[in-house]
């Protein structure tokens, strides 16, 4: 019975349990505090929608945290590849659009991997330097937009991803390829193996940093789609300098935490999923309480840390990278 | 590998001797002043018309002009004026993002003698009375350009009520910020001065829910502020360079609600006259975007030495906002503030030349039909 338990808690079901229950529980209780303007199921779609971009970064996110590094140009590449994406969409289209964001959010990705495998330097330093460097190219970029309104999709003929079906149909082929890629492919493996630890890994015959540079081309890529999805809903992208596109990170890196404290269930792409529909249903049930967005984040991060905490807590004694 | 990446370098720091030895020369040549502008953002949809009017006049006046985009951070406010005093500007103009920011500003400019005034900001005394002292007794400090934020936000909630809009939702985009909490006081008055004239039927505001300067985050916030609160009949969307707007728009049209809710802001689109025909939007103030001229010319006039910037006091203007409902204004307004420039290289020159009272009548006396009687 013991043993039955235990394989239970050890389960995907059991990881499955605890996301549903999560949800449930936020559900729950800014449903009974605030009863007419929270949580129906219209309103439920709503929130569906507005995450599932942030899961689509939360899902590249995953293939680098979980070797231990950390991207800071993830803002900027969803800058400038939303610029590129809107640049080309002038002259062709939806072709224009796709290709745009994901063809330059994969080359930055390559350029990324390029640097941080060559340089040797680690990657917090290295993405540091590239977010200038891309935040910048982003400014000339917008500058090349022929259209009086630089930067925004204004016109409905280019808008199919901003709204249901398409733009749900983008991210569960993100969502899709992520599992496919963690659970088919020797790549997930890999890349847990150089997660967990790096100099075994490499004695056991792993190319370190041909792994981890096929890791940022697959974070970029992933950025890319989130690209094409979040120039979409927001109907245009602002260049910004100055580290402004810092805050686009975070977003997505929350999913990914929910990712790797559910990777013990083996369901890091239903957590990073889900944990983004939990965190938007946070903000919302804050914003139907009439809480100021400042307390709002305060409260998110809070929740945030203490569902990390409570789920993915290291033994007494571990050590924690 | 490390041969490549050497080589590199060189070659990047080679091409930055060149071009750094190509402006040499030509400063050697003629010495133009330089003016620089430290902005939000030179590239949102306000802050690319700034820089339009802005690199308009620094042509005719053969001034080299420089920008700085510092998104509105207080600490990246305050390095914009040591990074564009280190470049080597003769004056700058700011839009700060507090005035809590003015006291490191202020300190930088009057400690390298260069000249500074603010655009779209004024520091209230009352409120901040030691940058304001500070600002008062500075030589270099010159004055500020600013709108009447308050009675712009009377007027819009003005507008609102009038439509028989009575319960009101506000998305500003960064807490604290020193214009928003203007416009907010103004919104906020504006609503008492209704239900003191309508006690039978008063309008109600919500607090406010902040949505950055972002489409995307606007359109976020605005679909949260809608989803809370069903039943509102407007929403301000208070301004933050237009990206904000554009989301919020974005998140009333993919809620099927377009034309349902009405809209207001201060920051003009450059699709406003879609949006007032569509329902869209319901009005907007804005054409703000000519305020930053006004500032840039007090510190032009006062780095050529025709303004004497006093130890108490500063030049202030107070700019006017044009208010825009139907699609007729706005095909006058697209005509002669977004085809062309309200102010041609000529006028902009005789500006140059202005006393300080002839340059803010021109900035008070502008409008749609001040641009008319000047062509």
């Amino acid at each position: 019975m013991n043993e039955t338990i235990s394989n239970f808690k050890r389960s995907k079901y059991f990881g499955f349990a605890i996301l549903f229950g999560l949800a449930l529980f936020f559900w729950a209780f800014f449903k009974v505090l605030s009863p007419h303007n929270f949580g129906t199921s219209k309103l439920m779609a709503n929130y569906l929608q507005t995450s599932i971009q942030y899961a689509v970064g939360g899902c590249g996110f995953y293939f680098i945290v979980v070797m231990g590094m950390f991207d800071f140009s993830i803002g900027a590449n969803i800058v400038l590849s939303s610029l590129v994406g809107v640049l080309l969409s002038r002259q062709f289209g939806y072709y224009g659009l796709i290709l745009g964001c994901l063809l330059s959010g994969t080359l930055i990705g390559s350029f990324n991997g390029f640097l941080y495998t060559r340089l040797r330097i680690p990657s917090m330093i290295v993405t540091v330097g590239l977010m200038l460097v891309l935040e910048s190219v982003a400014n000339y970029v917008v500058k090349l937009d022929p259209a009086g309104f630089p930067g925004k999709l204004t016109s409905a003929n280019i808008l199919a991803f901003n709204h249901a079906p398409w733009n749900y149909v983008v991210a569960v082929i993100a969502f899709l390829l992520m599992g496919f890629i963690l659970r088919f492919t020797k790549l997930g493996t890999y890349f847990n193996a150089i997660g967990s630890n790096e100099f075994v890994a490499k004695s056991m015959g792993i190319n370190v940093e041909k792994y981890k540079f096929i890791g940022f081309v697959l974070l970029h890529f992933f950025i890319g789609i989130m690209a094409l999805l979040t120039v979409s809903y927001g109907k245009g992208m602002l260049a910004v300098t100055g580290m402004g596109s810092m805050s686009r990170n975070f977003k997505p890196l929350m999913g990914t935490f929910f990712g790797v404290a559910f990777k013990k269930y083996g369901i890091p792409v239903s957590a990073i999923v889900i944990g983004e529909f939990i965190i938007t249903l946070i903000f919302n049930g804050l914003v139907a309480l009439n809480v100021p967005t400042t307390i709002n984040d305060f409260v998110t991060g809070a929740v945030l840390l203490a569902i990390v905490t409570l789920t993915n807590r290291g033994l007494r004694g571990s050590v924690v990278k | 590998m490390k041969k490549v990446l050497l080589v590199l370098f060189s070659v990047i720091l080679v091409s930055s001797l060149l071009f750094a030895g190509g402006s040499g020369e030509k400063a050697a040549a003629v010495k133009k002043p330089l003016i620089g502008v430290s902005i939000w953002s030179s590239t949102d949809t306000l802050g690319s018309q700034v820089k339009r009017m802005l690199d308009a006049a620094a042509k005719a006046l053969d001034v080299n002009i420089m920008y700085v985009d510092q998104g509105h951070i207080s600490e990246q406010v305050t390095a914009s004026a040591e990074t564009l005093v280190a470049a080597g500007v003769d004056g700058f103009i700011i839009c700060n993002s507090a005035s809590a920011e003015m006291t490191s500003v202020i300190n930088t400019a009057t400690r390298n003698k260069v000249y500074t005034a603010q655009f779209f900001r004024v520091i209230d005394p009352v409120a901040n009375p030691n940058e304001h002292a500070l600002a008062v007794a500075s030589p270099y400090y010159v004055g500020s350009v600013h709108e009447d934020e308050v009675d712009n936000g009377i007027n819009l909630i003005k507008i609102l009520t009038e439509k028989g809009n009575r319960k009101i939702a506000l998305e500003g985009w960064e807490a604290g910020d020193a214009t928003f909490l203007l416009r907010w006081e103004g919104y906020r008055k504006g609503i008492d001065l209704w239900n003191a004239a309508n006690p039978n039927d008063k309008a109600v505001l919500l607090d406010p829910q902040y949505g950055g300067t972002t489409s995307d985050t606007g359109r976020a916030t605005a679909e949260a502020i809608i989803n809370a609160n069903p039943d509102i009949d407007a929403l301000i969307v208070a301004g933050g360079g237009g990206d904000t707007l554009v989301g919020a728009l974005a998140a009333i049209e993919s809620l099927g609600l377009k034309g349902k809710i009405d809209v207001v802001s201060t920051d003009f689109l450059a699709d406003l006259d879609e949006q007032l025909a569509t329902g869209g939007m319901a009005a907007e103030s804005g054409g703000h975007f000519c305020d930053p001229l006004f500032a840039f010319m007090m510190v032009y006039n006062a780095i050529k030495g025709n303004y004497e910037v006093p130890t108490d006091g500063y030049y202030e203007i107070l700019f006017p906002y044009l208010y825009v409902a139907s699609s007729e204004d706005y095909n006058a307004y697209a005509k002669y503030f977004v085809e062309e420039l309200p102010y041609n290289a000529d006028e902009l020159r005789a500006m140059g030349n202005m006393s300080f009272a002839e340059l803010k009548a021109a900035a008070e006396r502008l409008s749609i039909e001040d641009v008319i009687s000047r062509r």
